[in-house]
């Protein structure tokens, strides 16, 4: 077998595509033939690094996304098909960011994954619902009330339609067996949640931390006396871009 | 492949039936399209319409192997999408982005080489991105990348052979010779 022969089965042998036969001959004529010993080296090196690559298995928004998408399939009649349909790219057309304000006492540290996973599985609940809030205002004279005999505290409201983040509304969500209130924002097609409580009077304000986990979009700060946790399927620039409108919203107001 | 008009609306059946099928395949989606788009968020809306253009193709669907199968409308939605928007996703993101997963008994240096395979995989054209993805990542044989690349299988072995020549030069610039000991080509 001559070099450019055996050259061109390199490939086809490491891939383990040649028959016994051409394998065996490929390997005699390897004996004689460095350079193509030194292909077959790289090859199987390179394979050995893809395969040694972390699999990033499918968020769980995408998986929710794709069973909502089932579920309305299967269940629609062909009447009901056109506006279910309709609906969801009205839906997937709007990015909702949910701000969570949350509980009194919450710190800073100490927060783990739980509460990582318990942020995102408030945001799911957002991004899933049919009614993905509780009250429906971009009027935060409106949706500021509302909280009102609802929480122990009285969360910040801020419409940020003017820097791209529409607000779409509040809710109340339960996170770690405290009472949080969730404000929704909407973003191009995406939706944000992000929870807020009380930091207390003296807490110094912070940078937020904008970080991936999952798929989502993760921001974590402490600005005008407030713990805020945003989540959201947006860019994590799209995410710091929004703790920017909203830190800037809060200074306007004091 | 039939257009999406003649295709006939699934029923509840063919939901079940999909589902079944395709959706234990959806982690593979997703890595592929992951790897195609070099983002993740736009990564889950590609998978995400993969899996709707997938169901209304499900009627052509013969009993063949699933997981190429959806590969291949991963792979065809992708194209689609990006002759919409016209432009692949600029690479500064992606080299940005931490390392992937948890490798909690890996040394730094093992997630330092981790992160610059990802980061050289991510620099190559396409057309070699997607061969090697699906050979060493998806670990298809030649005749069901033939089918997923819809390209005859001499093709797929001289593009394979070269986007491993491409890869091996990626790494050397990104790694020292001496520490991931490639040999020369």
């Amino acid at each position: 077998m001559d070099c450019p022969t055996c050259e061109a089965m390199v490939d086809a042998y490491v891939d383990g595509e040649l028959t016994a036969t051409e394998s065996a001959d490929f390997e005699r004529a390897l004996t004689v033939c460095p350079e193509c010993r030194k292909r077959l080296d790289t090859a199987r090196q390179i394979g050995g690094l893809l395969r040694d690559l972390p699999a990033e298995p499918a968020p769980d928004l995408l998986r929710a996304r794709i069973e909502r998408e089932l579920r309305g399939i299967a269940g629609r009649t062909p009447v009901a098909r056109r506006s279910e349909r309709m609906r969801w790219m009205a839906m997937a057309a709007s990015l909702i960011v949910a701000v969570g304000i949350g509980w009194a006492g919450g710190t800073l540290t100490g927060r783990g994954t739980s509460d990582t996973d318990a942020l995102v599985a408030s945001y799911l609940r957002v991004a899933m619902a049919e009614h993905p809030v509780d009250i429906a205002s971009s009027d935060h004279h409106t949706v500021k009330p509302w909280y009102a005999g609802r929480l122990s505290y009285s969360p910040p409201v801020h419409d940020l339609t003017s820097t791209g983040f529409p607000l779409l509304g509040g809710r109340l969500d339960v996170i770690d067996g405290r009472k949080v209130a969730v404000l929704v924002y909407r973003r191009n097609q995406h939706k944000l949640a992000l929870s807020l409580w009380p930091a207390g009077p003296a807490a110094p304000n912070t940078e937020p931390v904008v970080k991936e986990h999952d798929g989502f979009s993760m921001a974590e700060w402490r600005h005008g006396g407030f713990e805020w946790r945003a989540v959201s399927d947006v860019s994590p620039a799209e995410m710091q871009s929004f703790t920017t409108a909203l830190n800037r919203a809060v200074d306007t107001d004091h | 492949m039939a257009r999406m008009s003649e295709a006939p609306t699934p029923d509840s059946g063919t939901v079940e039936r999909f589902r079944a099928l395709m959706l234990p395949h959806l982690d593979a989606a997703y890595g592929f399209a992951r790897w195609l788009t070099r983002d993740p968020v736009t990564a889950q809306d590609l998978a995400q319409e993969a899996m709707l253009r997938a169901l209304r193709y499900f009627h052509a669907f013969r009993g063949e192997e699933a997981r190429p199968w959806l590969l291949r409308i991963v792979r065809n939605t992708w194209v689609d999408q990006r002759a919409r928007t016209g432009t692949d996703q600029p690479l500064e993101v992606v080299e940005n982005q931490p390392a992937d997963g948890p490798d909690p008994e890996q040394s730094a240096l093992a997630g330092d080489r981790r992160r610059q395979v990802a980061a050289a995989l991510a620099a190559l054209p396409a057309d070699m991105r997607e061969i090697l993805v699906l050979r060493e990542i998806q670990d298809l044989p030649y005749k069901q990348i033939a089918a997923v690349l819809d390209l005859p299988i001499g093709t797929v072995m001289s593009r394979l052979a070269r986007a491993r020549e491409r890869m091996a030069a990626e790494l050397r610039g990104r790694l020292g010779r001496r520490e991931h000991g490639l040999p020369d080509l």
